[in-house]
């Protein structure tokens, strides 16, 4: 087994073992706040070590450089996409995203 | 079975598991699975494409990912003003 090889699969595995933590954690998470935190490594961590994988093997050809827009895409959109979820999940709840009289005096 | 398939399926069982998630509950956790399902698809097809050697699933794995962004913005807006 190669040292490439070797860097490949603990770049995989160390991908999967994020997006499993990542899905246990959404699925067991008390409420959507938090499940949404762990929306970020998947998102950000995985992607980026598969592209890393992808890389590693194929070096930059049209494989390598079409793992690294999936990442790139996610690493951009991810962030964007969770804070317009937790707003719209306040919105939801309270009917305004900003903090209510309530809020604002235990602060 | 090369490391990528293996690591392929794992995804493909945790992206079964987010489906379950997502088929039961109220309408917001359903939103958070769908997000998650939406990057869990797109890390298979890129495990897939280079385990099964095929260009094309890197194609899908591109669109998919630009796609899963917009349509999880539009549920999101919806779930804000309507649902």
């Amino acid at each position: 087994m190669t040292g490439q090889q070797v860097a490949i699969d603990v770049l995989l595995g160390l991908a999967v073992a994020v997006a499993l933590g990542a899905t246990a954690g959404v699925i067991l998470a008390r409420d959507n706040l938090d499940r949404l935190h762990f929306l970020t490594p998947v998102s950000v961590v995985s992607t980026v070590l598969v592209a890393a994988a992808v890389v590693a093997r194929e070096a930059l050809d049209a494989r390598g450089l079409k793992a690294l827009m999936v990442a790139a895409a996610f690493l951009g959109v991810g962030p964007v996409l969770n804070q317009a979820t937790a707003r719209a999940l306040r919105v939801r709840e309270r009917g305004d995203w900003r903090l209510g009289d309530e809020e604002r005096e235990r602060r | 079975m090369t490391g990528w398939l293996v690591a392929a399926a794992v995804v493909l069982v945790a992206l079964l598991a987010t489906g379950l998630f997502v088929s039961r509950g109220p309408v917001a956790d359903r939103l958070v699975g769908l997000e998650l399902g939406g990057v869990l698809s797109t890390l298979a097809l890129v495990l897939l494409a280079e385990g099964f050697n095929r260009d094309i699933y890197f194609d899908l794995a591109v669109v998919l990912a630009a796609v899963t962004f917009t349509s999880s913005l539009v549920f999101v807006r919806f779930l804000e003003r309507w649902l």
